[in-house]
């Protein structure tokens, strides 16, 4: 048995290197065709988004509840809703925007923090999507309201608002990726008018 | 005697140093200044340079609260608003995009001088028969603190002041 031991070692070291390439190879290839078999699922059209500007009775940075009717948008804030009729939307814009994941108060608050721990705070950011509806009241004035949400939720809020009649100037585009895929504060996911 | 010149000198020279910037401040205020009644806000142009959409609104919406904000008109209307056509006394502000740098919060934080986050237009009163009253510059920036929508509000900030500088309240206003 032992005169055997000399000649299986060389094998394996003549044959070690193909054998892990071999391996290596094998590895990629499967994660490869894991990542193409399975993309993403859309997400789901969110229930609570956070108003930023542009509605009116809604404060800055409310959090709402969103719902699309037939023939109306749905905002339910804390002390009041606001009602945009589908067909006064003029355009709807899908973007992209980073926040800081403490923000508000507690945020203001960590910025007083010792050792620059504040500062160190403020590195860990949320991607966000946004959606920009413009639309006109009954008087024709423009009226410019921004929503925000998690990654992914606002081509679906759009889909759900082209589907019930809104007008968009840049058509959805299903393979257009979330948020999620862009670097931070990036707008490379931002729809730009044609 | 000489020390009596002086002292009388001293104190004209002196009388003129403090009363001088008061004349020259009550001669400045009494050159009537533009009162419009009201005012037509008009979404912000941008032809060559492309601004994300929600910063185009953001900019519209914050222009409008700043300039409600400054009391300086009587009616404040939105772009394409029908009432403005029999508004008296009515001027249009115009904003026209003519720079835009996009920041980075991040950035902000890390590098305190760098990252900024800035919006430059070129703003525009106009009357309805087409007459100029203001034509200027302004920007916004973010440098330090705030995420990088907060330009837009700083640029609504500065639209407001420079509108406070050049115009005044309509008389009615004033004595309300």
């Amino acid at each position: 048995m032992s005169p055997k031991t000399p000649a299986v070692t060389n094998l394996l070291c003549r044959y070690a290197t193909r054998v892990a390439s071999a391996l290596l190879a094998s590895c990629a290839l499967s994660a490869l065709a894991l990542g193409q078999q399975s993309p993403p699922l859309p997400k789901p059209v969110p229930k609570r988004v956070v108003s930023v500007m542009g509605f009116q009775d809604l404060k800055k940075n409310e959090k709402c509840d969103v719902s699309v009717g037939a023939s109306s948008l749905n905002l339910k804030g804390k002390f009041a809703s606001v009602e945009v009729t589908i067909a006064s939307v003029e355009d709807v814009l899908t973007g992209d925007d980073s926040a800081r994941l403490i923000g508000g108060f507690l945020g203001a608050m960590t910025s007083f923090a010792p050792y620059e721990s504040g500062r160190f705070l403020s590195l860990f950011r949320k991607k966000l999507d946004t959606l920009t509806i413009q639309y006109r009241d009954t008087d024709g004035g423009l009226h410019g309201g921004i929503l925000s949400m998690h990654p992914g939720e606002a081509i679906a809020l759009k889909k759900a608002l082209v589907a019930a009649g809104a007008h968009t100037t840049v058509p959805i585009d299903d393979t257009a990726k979330p948020a999620a895929g862009s670097t931070s504060g990036d707008q490379k996911n931002s729809e730009q008018k044609l | 005697m000489t020390l009596r010149l002086s002292t009388r000198s001293v104190l004209t020279l002196t009388l003129l140093l403090f009363m001088g910037p008061i004349a020259i401040r009550a001669q400045s205020s009494s050159t009537a200044k533009p009162a419009p009644h009201a005012v037509q806000v008009l979404k912000i142009a941008s032809s060559e340079i492309k601004l994300p959409p929600a910063f185009e609104m953001a900019v519209y919406e914050n222009t409008l609260e700043q300039v409600k904000k400054t009391g300086l008109f009587e009616e404040i209307y939105r772009d394409g608003d029908r009432r403005a056509s029999n508004a008296t006394g009515l001027v249009m502000l115009r904003a026209d995009l003519r720079g835009f740098k996009k920041g980075s919060a991040m950035e902000r934080q890390v590098i305190t001088v760098a990252g900024t986050t800035s919006i430059k237009v070129h703003m525009q009163l106009v009357q309805p028969d087409g007459k100029v009253l203001l034509d200027k510059d302004v920007k916004g920036e973010v440098h330090f603190f705030g995420e990088n929508m907060r330009a837009t509000l700083n640029l609504g900030k500065s639209i407001a002041h420079v509108l406070k500088d050049n115009f005044e309240k309509p008389a009615a206003s004033k004595k309300s």
